[in-house]
């Protein structure tokens, strides 16, 4: 009796380590984690385009500064 | 609030490990890294693996940069006044265009799955720094009950699979990329992995 999603599981993981997937675990747990992570609640989609100040606002300001 | 979710003790090890590698190109595609970060990352080794070897350039690239310098080129590749190199958004890369049908459908699949963009920011959904990130949410379960992997697969192969490993190569081949490069490599390197892997999955 074969398990089909046992084999599938192994075989993940067989070709995952050897094509070196941990090698980075230890830089990735300290840099990855981002910010402002996308957060799982109700409420509307903004949709409207409104004004932030996003990094490209910003550079754009200070490259025009006399 | 988290973006590792509470279910992600249970997943096997690989799967933490994926997990890890959208979050550290998320992060990475976000913002350039700061003095603390390019210390963590000077860190890195690897074997000779295609993904070993990726991270250990990761690595030695870290060790070579500045936070001045991978700021400036950050900027160069992404920013730029009236836009930087590169243009990491999934709709530019398929039609030409920002904000055509590929955000379209990504916003749907975001609703469906629970996922809302974060305030303030003002960057559209498909810009690969958030594709990494809902990757990375997918998997731990940040947002729902971890995805399973054909609700991953789908959403790599209608989001991530038809325009990233080409963004990857694009940045990896950059002539202002130095510290981006190592970026670009593994980051090439590692759609190409989750294809594969996918390609296995029952």
């Amino acid at each position: 009796m074969t398990d089909k999603k046992g084999k599938a599981t192994l075989a993940r993981r067989d070709l995952f380590r050897a094509a070196g997937l941990g090698a980075g675990a230890l830089g990735a747990v300290a840099v990855g984690l981002p910010a402002a992570p996308a957060e799982a609640k109700a409420g509307d989609d903004r949709t409207a385009q409104r004004y932030r100040e996003t990094e490209h606002v910003r550079k754009a300001y200070e490259s025009s500064r006399f | 609030m988290s973006p590792i979710g509470d279910d992600a003790s249970a997943l096997p090890d690989e799967e933490i490990l994926r997990a890890q590698a959208y979050g550290l190109l998320a992060g990475l595609l976000s913002r350039a890294p700061d003095a603390d970060a390019l210390t963590a990352l000077a860190a890195i080794e690897g074997d000779d693996s295609a993904l070993g070897a990726a991270y250990a350039a990761l690595g030695a690239a870290a060790r070579e940069a500045t936070p001045h310098g991978v700021a400036e080129e950050f900027d160069a590749l992404f920013i730029g006044v009236g836009g930087g190199e590169l243009t990491p958004f999934g709709s530019y890369y398929r039609t030409g265009f920002l904000h055509e049908k590929p955000l379209a459908d990504l916003r749907g699949d975001m609703a469906r799955l629970g996922i809302e963009r974060a305030e303030g920011i003002a960057e559209s959904e498909d810009h690969i720094a958030a594709l990494c990130e809902m990757m990375a949410g997918l998997i731990t379960g940040a947002f729902d009950a971890p995805a399973d992997l054909g609700e991953q697969r789908a959403f790599f192969s209608r989001h991530i699979e038809p325009w990233a490993p080409r963004f990857f190569a694009d940045l990896e081949g950059s002539p202002t990329a130095r510290f981006y490069r190592a970026v670009g490599t593994l980051g090439r390197r590692f759609m190409d992995v989750e294809g594969q892997a996918f390609a296995l999955a029952v």
